[in-house]
């Protein structure tokens, strides 16, 4: 049985094609999925997901969203999303530093808020290149 | 020898001394002060105000046209991203539904509109369409408010429903349409407005020359309970189990929050892929009237020359016969 997987995001469609297994991380814990699973609709933190085709696996930032399973259709709706293959390391490296040195000047409780934020971010953007490395 | 020359002369320009009024002039919009009568009863407009008019239905066309180029260019780059965004509402449509038919006691209705204006009919049809909602739900327990975005609605609906308004928000598109911005402001119109079920007026974008007015309605979480439990559509939502770490109700608000401000974001593209698809029909049929009235106007710009030069030769021909004879 086949396992179709969507990715969408504000911007453009980011993956529709057929995988074998998925690894999300939902709020509250990571799941895997595989072809026949049970309907979920989970809230998906920001993570990473992880994709397997054929023993290959691919890893994608995800900034938080919803998923829905059911019927082998498993459809992600996120904020942003990106390929881990797609991510510069240096870039995703320097990004992290500065949200870090951001959190440290933060003041006030929106900026902290906003700063956790984005250093969430870019950590997992960090790891997603670890990830596949 | 003279007379034998003039004769010549008038057999010339016989054709054009004729005695049949040009009675096309006398429906000529321009004022009839001035007009002048001639000798044979004939009234002809004077060139020079022609021409002046001339000038300006040209200046007019160069106008339409250039609007009619940049509008295209805009929804070029617009079209795109609306249509990247079509995919985003869709799974929320199959999993909560879109139940225009549900029955509340709080509406609001938020109708999308542009700022700019020479855009033909798109906004009018807007703001009928909301106003036509407002009376649907108008009742004895049920009550209709409005979120305004841009100011063509503003302008319409604040002449009749100033009370019924809850937010204006203008100039939407002052800094490029992305996804943050049109998030922040559906989390603001969550946080100010109590609902039932909201309904987002706009006009989506089906080709260059066809925009058709659509309502999506997205509805509170208690609601979509309550349908749930009624059976129908939304009857399968039960099915699923929820995962996420907070309660079923929590997961269905951020659920909630989230399907309007991705319908929302896909209402706004599309309703700018309309303003500009019929700006740019707006701009094409001005332009061509405005060639159309060129066309009339050089007509009647060269029946008046021919007009004043007959008429000077007839002073001519009529003086130099009267000295003759």
């Amino acid at each position: 049985m086949t396992l179709n997987l969507c990715i969408l995001t504000p911007n453009r469609i980011l993956w529709d094609s057929e995988v074998k297994e998925i690894i999300l991380s939902t709020n509250s814990r990571k799941i895997g999925v595989f072809s026949n699973h049970a309907p979920i609709a989970a809230t998906i933190d920001i993570g990473i997901l992880r994709i397997r085709l054929n023993d290959q696996w691919l890893t994608m930032a995800l900034m938080g969203g919803f998923a829905k399973i059911d019927n082998n259709e498993i459809t992600i709706l996120v904020n942003d999303a990106e390929k881990g293959s797609d991510i510069d390391p240096q870039e995703a490296h320097q990004a992290l530093e500065i949200a870090e040195a951001n959190l440290r000047k933060a003041e006030g409780k929106r900026q902290t808020i906003e700063a956790n934020l984005a250093l969430r971010q870019a950590r997992t953007r960090v790891e997603a290149i670890n990830a596949i490395s | 020898m003279a007379l034998a020359a003039l004769r010549r002369e008038g057999r010339r320009f016989a054709p054009m001394i004729s005695p049949r009024p040009i009675t096309a002039l006398r429906s000529s919009p321009l004022a009839p002060s001035l007009e002048d009568e001639g000798p044979i009863g004939v009234r002809y407009i004077s060139t020079q105000v022609v021409r002046n008019r001339m000038k300006s239905v040209k200046n007019i066309q160069k106008i339409t046209k250039a609007m009619k180029m940049v509008a295209a260019s805009k929804l070029r780059a617009i079209q795109t991203k609306a249509e990247n965004s079509r995919g985003l509402w869709q799974p929320f449509t199959a999993l909560l539904g879109d139940l225009p038919s549900a029955d509340v006691k709080k509406n609001v209705v938020v109708t999308i509109s542009s700022d700019k204006g020479l855009c033909g009919g798109i906004n009018s049809t807007s703001v009928k369409i909301s106003k036509g909602l407002h009376k649907l739900n108008s009742g004895p327990e049920k009550e209709t408010k409005y979120v305004i975005l841009g100011e063509k609605a503003k302008a319409q609906l604040i002449r009749d429903s100033k009370k019924d308004i809850e937010l204006i928000i203008t100039e939407l598109q002052k800094n490029p349409l992305n996804y943050t911005q049109v998030s922040v402001l559906a989390d603001e119109i969550l946080k100010n407005v109590e609902y039932d079920a909201l309904r987002i007026v706009f006009n989506k974008f089906h080709s260059v020359v066809s925009f058709v007015p659509t309502v999506s309605t997205v509805l509170s979480p208690e609601i979509v309970e309550r349908e749930a439990e009624s059976g129908g559509k939304l009857g399968d939502l039960d099915s699923y189990e929820v995962e996420g770490g907070e309660t079923k109700g929590e997961i269905l608000q951020n659920l909630a929050e989230f399907q309007f401000s991705c319908v929302m974001f896909n209402a706004v593209l599309e309703n700018a892929c309309s303003e500009q698809g019929a700006r740019m029909s707006a701009m094409d049929s001005s332009s061509r009237n405005a060639g159309d009235m060129l066309d009339r106007l050089t007509l009647t710009y060269n029946r008046t020359r021919q007009a004043s030069i007959t008429t000077e030769l007839i002073e001519i021909i009529s003086g130099a016969s009267a000295l003759e004879g």
